[in-house]
């Protein structure tokens, strides 16, 4: 090869200059449109936005590491599934730290890393105490890491309100009982009830209070006003069920998430609200050995607004339009059924009507609300044994004396009014049988409730000392005295 | 042998030469005092050791590692290109007390540090442990902090099976000889899946023989650790079953109900002491009380823990093993000085650490058997020359790091799971004696063919 003239030579190196110049121009036009997608998120791996609210050691890292973080957290995800394949699990929170904090903008991780930990390694575990403690550091990583670094996804809201309103409030996972009790008890001690004072809390008056609500805000990130604005648009809550923690998440989020995937947090409204009717009322029964059992029972104060939210979920989401009508046509079915167990007559008539008038053909014509709620409580008893049917009975008047103990009038009613009607039912259908079929009166039976449940030791002797006041059984007496002192 | 120790003082001097020496010296002090306060547990006190164990020896490791094999290089090296050597070259002592001698000094160095280093790792992990309340302490003394064997099932032999089956069905209807694998595969995998799955209702019972070693475990806590795979998904995820543990039939035998079992994962229970008969058979059944079939796999199905011994030797024995690796990696780093200059041997050295530690890519490009992907449309491998030539080197890589990382301590000193003796010796065989005695042999040859007084040296 001929070598290059002198003249060329001259020309060559500026005129390489000269294209690197024209390049790089070129590469920095295309830079803005670049960032404009990257904004826009149609590039949602890669951002340019500095980081937010990070701490130093965070923001230095996403920016020295470059290109380079996405490569080292695959490593690094790559050892946490194959520890979780080995079933060796106590790196998981480490590595889901390292991972998230390599790419903390990126959602899809932040909502994978939680999961895993909340539902995927939660149930590996048989022991309750050990699920727990997974199904909370899947919600601290979203609540105190993953939220505070993008404070404006809605996504990640999303997720939180659904480990509420699923992991915890649904009844999936065989330690879900466990979960609702140990939450509940964690907010008893930060609310101090379930139906807390908020004004109290938002301008607290002494330094009690004060400090809870330090632990409030700094422990479970809630902020007293926003508790507040959410229990007067939705409530009366009971802030120590999970499905009120849902909501608060999903209100939260509509507030402050870019207008992008809102819809799933309204979702995440309606249905805890339909849950928080369903079963939203929660107490402590304290068993005569000091342990707490968790008694949930239907909230019906809050049936208004359940069905308020799903009318307006049913107007604002075409793309689940059906399927939210057809849960909405099953929850006022539900709240027929349980307004009339809970001696609720005119409010069961009212769903009834409504429920004839949304969606025809849902419950047969002709049919009262009482009939209703009846023929769906006895459809399951006409093939039971006389024996069945008493211990139905028998469970139908144990659940009405404990709720005229903790003052749950109305569903007390409820429940000693159906044990009598299926006791008149069962009688009913076997007449002219009873020699066979025999079923021991109901005065008969009701007093052997009685007589067990206000048995030493049954119940925690506060309630039973109520359940006596309320039945008007005067206190045991005291055992007789020895006629003789013992021998010392 | 003077020679020798003379080499290896001067290997020490040499050493501390280095700044990079001491910046991983300053390193290794900090990361074992700092690492603690750094790292995020899952929230329990076995959880907070596992992975301060697990992290802390591995940072060690790595950071030993690294030191080593830059100062393998650089002493063998350097010591060339500085012209170094040839002062001791032309005293009456060989090659290979040279080579051995700065191999012996780097080792002597490695032990200390890594003794030191391990050393605080332990006290610092005791101490922990000391300030936790007792039924903590508890489960890291039985599960931790202890030395646990297993004893498994042995595996059934089910060749026999399948031969006699396979014979049988070829008596009775012919079958084409292109087909005939096919059949054996087939019998293979009944004949598996009779020993592996209990289906709904049945129960599937595995005996461990202890024989003498009974004896040695009377009143010590076991622990039965199992996985299963479930043929169908149920609601909840999770599945129940009892384990009958003891002599069938006997008064002794102890009913577990266990609900909420996850599939796919591992499960452990404490089972009673002393369970097993006169003969030292432990019997424990399983009722499969689900729906669903439940398949317990041979190969890590099931298995019984017992303490074999304390955690401070074990502790020992596992970081001897680490010390096999330095002893490797000192003979790769020698082995790599006693040919090329030093940053060309670091960058060498350093490079074939870097395809060790890519033995995952290479396990699955060996497994899929192509190099390029296969297509998984046509079941067809990429380009044919090129799998010829990578798929044999591959398979020999891998068998060379096999031997290494067949043996991981910090494994199992963070599961509890007891590092023997045999392991050890066996460990230090296979990657001292046979991968660094090779790298010895190749590092000696070349340097006692070298020329150390050539004119391009530095001057």
């Amino acid at each position: 090869m001929s070598p290059m003239p002198a003249s060329r030579i001259r020309l060559f190196k500026p005129a390489l200059l000269g294209a690197a110049l024209a390049l790089l121009m070129a590469a920095g036009g295309f830079q803005g449109h670049l960032n404009r997608l990257r904004s826009e998120e149609a590039l949602g791996l890669t951002r340019v936005e500095p980081l937010e609210n990070a701490p130093p050691v965070l923001a230095f890292t996403t920016v020295a590491l470059g290109g380079f973080r996405g490569l080292i957290a695959n490593v690094l995800w790559i050892r946490a599934n194959d520890l979780q394949q080995e079933g060796k699990y106590f790196e998981m929170v480490q590595l889901a730290d390292w991972i998230t904090k390599l790419e903390p903008h990126f959602t899809q991780v932040w909502l994978m890393q939680s999961w895993n930990m909340a539902y995927n390694i939660s149930v590996k575990f048989t022991d309750d105490e050990d699920r727990w403690r997974w199904v909370q550091q899947g919600i601290r990583l979203l609540r105190d890491e993953g939220l505070v670094l993008n404070p404006r996804e809605a996504l990640l809201y999303r997720e939180l309100g659904w480990f509420f309103q699923h992991k915890m409030g649904q009844n999936m996972d065989n330690a879900h009982i466990y979960y609702k009790a140990r939450w509940a008890e964690a907010m008893e001690a930060v609310l101090g009830s379930g139906f807390p004072d908020f004004d109290a809390m938002i301008q607290p008056p002494d330094d009690e209070t004060a400090r809870r609500v330090r632990r409030l805000r700094e422990e479970y990130k809630l902020d007293p006003a926003v508790m507040k604005e959410v229990d007067q648009e939705f409530g009366p809550l009971d802030w120590r069920l999970p499905e009120t923690h849902a909501i608060y998440w999903a209100v939260v989020g509509l507030q402050k998430s870019r207008p992008k995937d809102l819809i799933t947090l309204r979702r995440v409204i309606y249905q805890s609200m339909a849950l928080a009717t369903i079963r939203g009322r929660l107490m402590f029964l304290e068993g005569a050995d000091g342990r707490r059992a968790l008694r949930l029972s239907p909230n019906l104060r809050l049936a208004d607004k359940a069905d308020a939210a799903y009318e307006k979920m049913i107007a604002e989401d075409e793309e689940m339009r059906f399927a939210i009508s057809q849960a909405h046509k099953n929850f006022l079915t539900e709240l027929v059924f349980l307004c009339y167990m809970n001696n609720r007559p005119n409010d069961a008539t009212r769903w009834l009507d409504k429920v004839r008038r949304l969606y025809p053909g849902s419950i047969p014509e002709g049919l009262t609300a009482a009939q209703y709620a009846r023929a769906r409580f006895y459809g399951s008893m006409n093939d039971m044994r006389n024996d069945q049917v008493r211990a139905v009975i028998e469970g139908l008047i144990t659940q009405s004396y404990i709720s005229l103990a903790v003052g749950d009038d109305d569903q007390a009613a409820g429940l000693l009014k159906i044990a009598n009607e299926t006791w008149n039912e069962y009688k009913r259908k076997t007449a002219g049988q009873e020699d066979r079929l025999t079923l021991a009166p109901m005065d008969e039976i009701a007093a052997a409730v009685r007589k067990t449940l206000l048995a030493p030791g049954a119940m925690e002797p506060a309630l039973a000392a109520q359940l006596r006041t309320r039945l008007g059984i005067p206190p045991p007496s005291d055992p007789p005295k020895p006629e003789t002192l013992p021998e010392p | 042998m003077k020679p020798l120790w003379a080499i290896a003082k001067l290997t020490w001097k040499a050493a501390f030469r280095y700044r990079l020496f001491w910046a991983l010296a300053a390193l290794l002090l900090v990361a074992v005092v700092a690492l603690p306060l750094l790292l995020r547990d899952d929230g329990t006190a076995r959880g907070f050791i596992q992975i301060l164990l697990t992290y802390n020896l591995s940072i060690i490791t790595a950071l030993l590692g690294l030191a080593t094999l830059w100062l393998a290089c650089g002493i063998l090296a350097r010591d060339i290109e500085d012209c170094q050597l040839q002062m001791i070259a032309v005293k009456p002592v060989s090659s290979w007390q040279i080579w051995l001698g700065k191999w012996l000094g780097i080792m002597m160095l490695n032990a200390l540090l890594l003794a030191l280093a391990g050393g605080s790792v332990f006290l610092i992990l005791k101490g922990r442990a000391k300030n936790l309340p007792p039924d903590q302490q508890a489960v890291l003394r039985n599960e931790i902090f202890t030395a646990r064997a297993s004893v498994r099932e042995p595996p059934p032999d089910l060749n026999d099976m399948v031969n006699r089956v396979f014979r049988e069905r070829l008596a009775q209807t012919p079958v084409p000889v292109e087909e005939q694998a096919m059949l054996r595969q087939s019998l293979y995998e009944q004949a598996r899946a009779g020993v592996e799955v209990v289906p709904p209702d049945f129960k599937r019972r595995w005996e461990l023989n202890f024989g003498l070693r009974r004896h040695l475990v009377t009143d010590e806590p076991m622990y039965m650790r199992f996985k299963f795979h479930a043929a169908q998904t149920n609601l909840t995820g999770t599945y129940t079953g009892r384990f009958l543990i003891g002599p069938p039939g006997t008064e002794r035998v102890q009913s577990r109900m266990v609900e909420g079992l996850a599939p796919d994962a591992f499960h452990e229970f404490q089972i009673p002491n002393n369970a097993f008969d006169e003969q030292g058979k432990l019997t424990i059944e399983f009722i499969n009380w689900n729906d669903s079939a439940l398949l317990f796999p041979i190969e890590d199905g099931f298995e019984v823990l017992y303490r074999e011994g304390g955690f401070g030797l074990n502790y020992v024995r596992g970081l001897l093993i680490l010390l096999s690796w330095l002893g490797f990696l000192a003979a790769l780093g020698l082995a790599a000085g006693s040919l090329l200059s030093f940053p060309v041997a670091a960058f060498c050295s350093l490079s074939l650490l870097v395809v060790a530690l890519s033995s995952g890519t290479m396990a699955s490009v060996v497994e899929e058997g192509t190099v390029t992907g296969l297509d998984h449309e046509t079941g067809q491998g990429g380009i044919a020359w090129l799998d010829a030539i990578m798929l044999p080197l591959f398979k020999a890589i891998l068998a060379v790091v096999g031997l290494l990382e067949g043996y991981s301590p910090i494994d199992a000193l963070s599961t509890g799971r007891s590092i023997t003796w045999a392991g050890l010796g066996v460990a230090w065989g296979q990657i001292v004696l046979l991968l660094g005695g090779l790298l010895a042999v190749l590092g000696i040859l070349t340097l006692s063919r070298r020329e150390l007084a050539l004119p391009h040296a530095r001057s």
